[in-house]
C-alpha cells in the first residue's frame, strides 16, 4: 500500500479545522486536535521516508505545454522531513500556549491554523507555483493576528511586516520567474525537481546566474531578516500575540532559508559562490549589528526577536561554506532555533500574562515566585546561547567546522557573536529570574506554570531540543543525501 | 438567417422592447418591468455562451467579424450587463421614479454597442459603435437629475468623452490619409515590410490618446474618479469594468492582431506603450492610499490595474495580449462583485465611505470574508485568481526582457498591498463589536461575494479554464461566407 496520500492529509487536516471552526466547533479544541491528529499521517510519511528516501504524491511531473503548467504535487525526503517535523511539533506547541479565554477566538484559532497550513504545504510543495503560494497563504492571517490581537504598537508593527514581506516574496517571484525561463524552452517546468535536473544538464551561464542568485538571495533573505532586510522582525515578534510569534519564528522565517538550500545553491552554484563575499559582509552585519542591538534591548520579547534575527546570520554561514558538513549544520540550527525560539516566545507570552509586562527592570524573582516557567526560560535561554546538549549547539559547531576551511574570519566573527549573545541572554535572564521582586509586583498573585495543561507545551520543545541536541543524526542522517546532492555540480 | 440572432440585435431588441412596454402598459402595472430585464439580460448570456463564435450577418461582413477575442468578450459583456441590471433594479429612486423603465433599459445599449465593438474590423465601425456607447453613458451618468454629484459626473463625462472621441476621430482621418483604408486586413497589407511613415505613426498616436481615456491611463484618467464617485452606482460599474475592458480588447486588437501589428510600428509604439503603463500603475497605485470613498478608491485600483494590463500589452507579444485577456477576466470577477456591494452599503448607509465597514468582520461574516477574498485577489496575493493575472504580467514582462516595467510593477504591487488592506483592516480590526451598529446585508449579496470569493479560490489554484479562454481568444476569425456555406 503506497502512503502518498499522507502527504495530502497534512495539508487537508488543518483545512477541515478551519472548516470545522467556521461551522461552529469548539474552536481551540478543534485546533488542538487537528494539530495533535496531523501526526500521525506526518509518522507515517516519515517511516516512509526513513525506508525509501522519499515520498511523492500528484501525477508525474511534466514540462510546460500550455500557458499555465501548474500542477499539484507534494513531495518530502530528508531534508523537507525535518522542517515538516519541526513545522508539526511547534504547531502543536503553539495551539497548546493559545489561550482558551481570548476574544473572537473563532477568528484567532483559523488564522494560526492557516499560518500552520502555510509552512507545511511550502515545505511540502514540488510545484514552485505552490511552493510560493503556501508561504503567502500565511501573509494576511499573520496581519490580522498582530493587528487585532497584538500588544505594543502592533498596528506599525503589522503593517511593516505585512508589506515588507510582501516586497519580500515579489523578488523572489521574479527570481522565480527568472529560474524557470532560464531553462531551455524544451524543458522548462514549475517542478523544482524537474527544473534541477534541467538546469544540472544545462547550467545557466555565469553573470546570469549572479543575477538570479541575487534576485533569490534578496528575496528570501528578505524573509529570513537577513541584515539590512531584517527590520520587520524584531519589532513584528514583539508585537504579535505568543503563538502567532512561535509558528512565525519558529517555522515560516525556515522557509527563506529552504529555499535557498532547495533552489539558490543547487540550480545557481556559481552565483552563489560570486555571491558569497557579498553575503559574508550581511551575515556578519546579522551577527555583529544585531548582537549590539540585542545587547541594548530592555524588552524580552523584544530581545528575543533580535536575538532570532541574528541567528538567522550563523545559518547563513552554514549556507556559502560550501561543505556538507556546514550545510548539515545550517539544517540542524535551522531545526534547533525553531524549536527554541518557539520555546523563548512561548516563556515570554507567559511571563507577560502572568505579570503583565516583559520589560526586564520591571521583572524580578522569577526563579523563586515561578520555578518551572523559570526552568523553560533557562532551557530556552541556554538553547539560543548553543548549550551542547542542546539542538543549536551541535547545529553552530559544525557550522563553525563547515565554514572554517573557506571563511576563517567570519568564523570568527560568528563565534564573537555567540558571546555576544550570551551576554545580552544572560543579563536578560538575570534581571527576570534572580533578585528582588519589584514592590509592583509584590502585591499580585504569579502563579507558576500549572498542572500538565500548562507545561506540556513546552516541555515537548524541550524534549525535541534535548533529542536533537543528544542525537544529531536524526537529522542529519536522513537529510544527508540530499545535502550532498545540493553540493554536487 | 439565422446569423441575425447574434447578442446585439437581441440586446437592442430587448432594450426598445422594455422601453415600448413602459409606455403601454398603465401606471401600477409596471412592477414586472425590472424582473423581465433581469430575465432578458440571463437568457442573453445563456444565448450568448451558447452561440459565441458564430459567425455574424454576412452583410456586416465588411465592418464585423467573429473571431476568438470577440467570442470571448461578448459574454464578458452580457455578464457586466446582468450585474449592472442587478445594480439598478436594487437602486432607490427619487423623483425619477416616473422613468424607471428607461433607467433599467439604457443598459442594454451601450452593451450592444461594446459587442459591437469588439467585432468591429474598421475603425468607422469602432468608431459608430464607440458612440452608441458614449451616449449612453453620458445620460446614465447624469440619471439622478436631482443630484449635482451626479449632474457633475455626468458633464464631466461627456466633455471628456467628446474629447477623446474627437482624438478618435482625428486619429481615423489622419489614418485614412496615411494608409488609404479604414479597414484593418487592407492597413496590414498595405503596410506590411514597408517603414511606417510620420502620418501614419501620428495617427496612431492620436488613436492611442483616444482610447487611453477609455481605459483611464494616465495622463487621460483624471476624468475617472469624479465620474464613478458621482454617478449613480450601476455606471460606475459599467465604467469601470464595461467600458474599461472594451477599450483594452481594442487595443489588443490593433495592436496584437489588426491593423497596427506591424513591426515599423511596435519600434516606435512599444517604449510609448511601456511608459504608459508605468505611469498609470505608479500613479493609480499611490493615489489610492489616501482614499476614503470605496467608489475612487475603485477607479484609482482600476487604473493601476489597467497600468499592469498595459504593460503587458507594450510586450506586443502573444503572451502579452493572452494576458490581458486573461487579467480583464480576473478584473471582472474581483472587481464587479465590489460594485454590487457598494449599491447596498450605499442604500444602507448613504455613502460609500470605507469607515462603513468598520466592524463587518463580526457582524456580517459571509460579505467581510467575500470582500476579503475580492481585495486580496486585486491586490494579487497567491492562491487568489489576481495572483495568477499579475504573475503572467510579471513572467510576461521577464521574458520580453522589459526589466524597468518589471521594478515597477513589483514595487507597485507591493504598495498596492498597502491599500488592499485598508478595506480589510476596516473590517476586521478597526473596531469591536459591541461598538457597531447592526447592519444586514440582504442575502442574495452574501451569496454573490461568497461565490465571488470562491471562484477567486478555485479559479486562482485551478485556472485552466481561464487558460482556454485566453488561448481561445487568440484563435483566428471565422467568416460568414466559410460558415454558411
Amino acid at each position: 500500500m503506497t502512503l502518498a496520500w499522507t502527504l495530502l492529509a497534512l495539508l487537508v487536516l488543518p483545512l477541515i479545522g478551519v472548516a470545522a471552526i467556521c461551522l461552529g466547533a469548539a474552536p481551540r479544541k478543534t485546533a488542538l486536535g487537528v494539530s495533535l491528529c496531523n501526526l500521525i499521517p506526518g509518522f507515517l510519511a516519515f517511516g516512509v521516508v526513513l525506508r525509501e528516501g522519499e515520498l511523492l504524491f500528484g501525477a508525474e511531473a511534466s514540462m510546460i505545454r500550455e500557458v499555465f503548467p501548474v500542477q499539484f504535487r507534494l513531495g518530502m525526503d530528508g531534508l523537507s522531513m525535518a522542517l515538516v517535523g519541526l513545522t508539526l511539533v511547534v504547531t502543536l506547541a503553539a495551539m497548546g500556549v493559545a489561550p482558551a479565554e481570548v476574544k473572537r477566538a473563532k477568528e484567532y484559532y483559523i488564522c494560526l491554523l492557516l499560518v500552520g497550513l502555510g509552512g507545511l504545504g511550502a515545505f511540502l510543495s514540488l510545484d514552485l507555483f505552490y511552493f510560493f503560494s503556501f508561504h503567502e497563504v500565511a501573509l494576511i492571517p499573520s496581519f490580522l493576528l498582530i493587528g487585532i490581537w497584538g500588544q505594543g504598537d502592533r498596528t506599525g508593527a503589522a503593517w511593516r511586516m505585512t508589506l515588507y514581506l510582501m516586497l519580500g516574496s515579489l523578488v523572489l517571484l521574479v527570481g522565480l520567474i527568472g529560474l524557470v525561463w532560464a531553462a531551455p524552452e524544451t524543458a522548462r517546468s514549475l517542478d523544482w525537481r524537474m527544473l534541477g535536473e534541467t538546469l544540472r544538464a544545462n547550467p545557466i551561464p555565469g553573470p546570469q546566474q549572479t543575477w538570479l542568485a541575487a534576485l533569490l538571495l534578496v528575496g528570501f533573505g528578505t524573509l529570513v531578516s537577513l541584515v539590512p532586510f531584517h527590520s520587520w522582525a524584531p519589532g513584528g515578534y514583539a508585537s504579535a500575540p505568543a503563538p502567532a510569534a512561535m509558528l512565525h519564528a519558529g517555522v515560516l522565517k525556515k522557509f527563506g532559508l529552504y529555499g535557498l538550500l532547495r533552489l539558490a545553491l543547487p540550480l545557481t552554484p556559481i552565483g552563489w559562490k560570486e555571491l558569497s563575499w557579498l553575503v559574508g559582509i550581511l551575515l556578519a552585519g546579522n551577527i555583529l549589528y544585531l548582537g549590539f542591538v540585542s545587547l541594548a534591548q530592555r524588552d524580552f520579547r523584544w530581545l528575543l526577536g533580535f536575538s532570532s534575527a541574528m541567528h538567522m546570520g550563523t545559518i547563513f554561514l552554514g549556507l556559502i561554506g560550501g561543505t556538507v558538513l556546514g550545510l548539515g549544520g545550517a539544517l540542524l540550527l535551522m531545526v534547533g532555533h525553531g524549536l527554541s525560539a518557539a520555546l523563548g516566545f512561548a516563556v515570554a507570552g507567559e511571563i507577560g500574562h502572568r505579570t503583565g509586562t516583559t520589560w526586564m527592570q520591571d521583572l524580578g524573582g522569577l526563579a523563586k515566585r515561578a520555578p518551572k516557567l523559570w526552568f523553560y526560560l533557562m532551557i530556552a535561554g541556554m538553547a539560543s546561547i548553543g548549550l551542547p546538549g542542546l539542538a543549536n549547539f551541535s547545529g553552530e559547531i559544525l557550522i563553525f567546522f563547515g565554514a572554517w576551511s573557506a571563511h576563517p574570519v567570519l568564523v570568527g566573527i560568528a563565534a564573537w557573536g555567540v558571546v555576544l549573545s550570551s551576554v545580552a541572554m544572560l543579563r536578560a535572564i538575570r534581571s527576570i529570574s534572580t533578585g528582588p521582586v519589584p514592590s509592583h509586583l509584590a502585591a499580585k498573585e504569579i502563579t507558576d506554570l500549572r498542572g500538565a495543561k500548562e507545561v506540556w507545551p513546552m516541555a515537548l520543545l524541550t524534549f525535541f531540543l534535548l533529542a536533537i541536541g543528544l542525537v544529531p543524526n536524526l537529522i542529519l542522517g536522513p537529510a544527508r543525501p540530499v545535502l550532498e546532492r545540493i553540493l554536487q555540480p | 438567417m439565422s446569423s441575425w440572432f447574434c447578442p446585439e440585435v437581441l440586446l437592442v431588441l430587448s432594450g426598445v422592447g422594455l422601453i415600448l412596454a413602459d409606455s403601454f402598459i398603465p401606471e401600477g402595472k409596471k412592477g414586472w418591468i425590472p424582473g423581465a430585464a433581469l430575465l432578458f439580460s440571463f437568457v442573453i448570456l445563456v444565448f450568448t455562451l451558447g452561440q459565441s463564435g458564430q459567425p455574424m450577418p454576412s452583410s456586416w461582413q465588411n465592418l464585423f467579424l467573429t473571431d476568438g477575442l470577440s467570442s470571448v468578450f461578448k459574454p464578458f459583456f452580457v455578464l457586466c450587463l446582468l450585474g449592472v441590471t442587478v445594480i439598478s433594479v436594487r437602486t432607490p429612486m427619487g423623483n425619477e421614479e416616473r422613468v424607471r423603465a428607461e433607467w433599467i433599459a439604457l443598459p442594454f445599449f451601450p452593451t450592444a454597442g461594446l459587442c459591437l465593438l469588439v467585432s468591429a474590423h474598421d475603425f468607422l465601425a469602432i468608431f459608430v459603435a464607440l458612440e452608441l456607447v458614449a451616449i449612453s453613458l453620458y445620460l446614465l451618468a447624469a440619471f439622478h437629475r436631482t443630484r449635482a454629484a451626479s449632474l457633475e459626473a455626468g458633464m464631466k463625462l461627456l466633455v471628456m468623452g467628446g474629447l477623446s472621441t474627437g482624438f478618435l476621430v482625428m486619429g481615423i482621418a489622419w489614418l485614412y490619409a496615411a494608409a488609404g483604408s479604414t479597414e484593418f486586413s487592407k492597413i496590414l497589407v498595405e503596410q506590411a515590410g514597408r517603414p511606417a511613415t510620420l502620418p501614419l505613426l501620428f495617427a496612431i498616436g492620436l488613436i492611442l490618446t483616444g482610447l487611453a481615456f477609455k481605459v483611464a491611463a494616465v495622463p487621460f484618467h483624471a476624468w475617472a474618479p469624479d465620474v464613478y464617485e458621482g454617478a449613480p452606482t450601476s455606471t460606475t460599474a459599467f465604467l469601470a469594468v464595461a467600458s474599461k475592458a472594451a477599450g483594452f480588447v481594442l487595443l489588443v486588437r490593433i495592436f496584437g492582431f489588426g491593423a497596427f501589428a506591424l513591426d515599423s510600428v511596435a519600434v516606435f509604439y512599444r517604449p510609448v506603450l511601456l511608459t504608459l503603463g508605468i505611469a498609470t500603475v505608479t500613479l493609480g497605485t499611490l493615489a489610492a492610499l489616501p482614499q476614503r470613498n470605496l467608489k475612487r478608491y475603485l477607479a484609482y485600483s482600476g487604473i493601476a490595474h489597467a497600468g499592469y494590463m498595459l504593460l503587458a500589452l507594450g510586450t506586443l507579444g502573444e503572451a502579452g495580449m493572452g494576458t490581458v485577456v486573461g487579467y480583464l477576466w480576473a478584473y471582472l470577477l474581483s472587481t464587479f462583485p465590489v460594485l454590487i456591494f457598494i449599491q447596498e452599503m450605499e442604500r444602507i448607509h448613504g455613502s460609500a465611505d470605507i469607515r462603513h465597514l468598520e466592524g463587518l468582520g463580526q457582524k456580517d461574516r459571509g460579505v467581510a470574508l467575500g470582500l476579503t477574498l475580492c481585495f486580496l485577489s486585486m491586490a494579487g496575493l497567491p492562491p487568489l485568481l489576481g495572483f495568477s493575472a499579475k504573475l503572467s504580467v510579471f513572467a510576461t514582462l521577464w521574458s520580453a526582457g522589459e526589466m524597468p516595467g518589471l521594478v515597477v510593477g513589483v514595487v507597485m504591487a507591493v504598495v498596492g498591498l498597502g491599500f488592499y488592506l485598508v478595506p480589510v483592516r476596516a473590517m476586521y480590526w478597526e473596531r469591536e463589536a459591541d461598538a457597531v451598529p447592526a447592519q444586514r446585508f440582504p442575502s442574495f449579496l452574501v451569496w454573490i461575494l461568497l461565490f465571488a470569493g470562491l471562484a477567486q479560490l478555485v479559479l486562482g489554484l485551478q485556472p485552466r479554464p481561464l487558460v482556454r479562454l485566453v488561448e481561445r481568444s487568440l484563435a483566428p476569425a471565422t467568416t460568414a461566407v466559410s460558415s454558411e456555406n
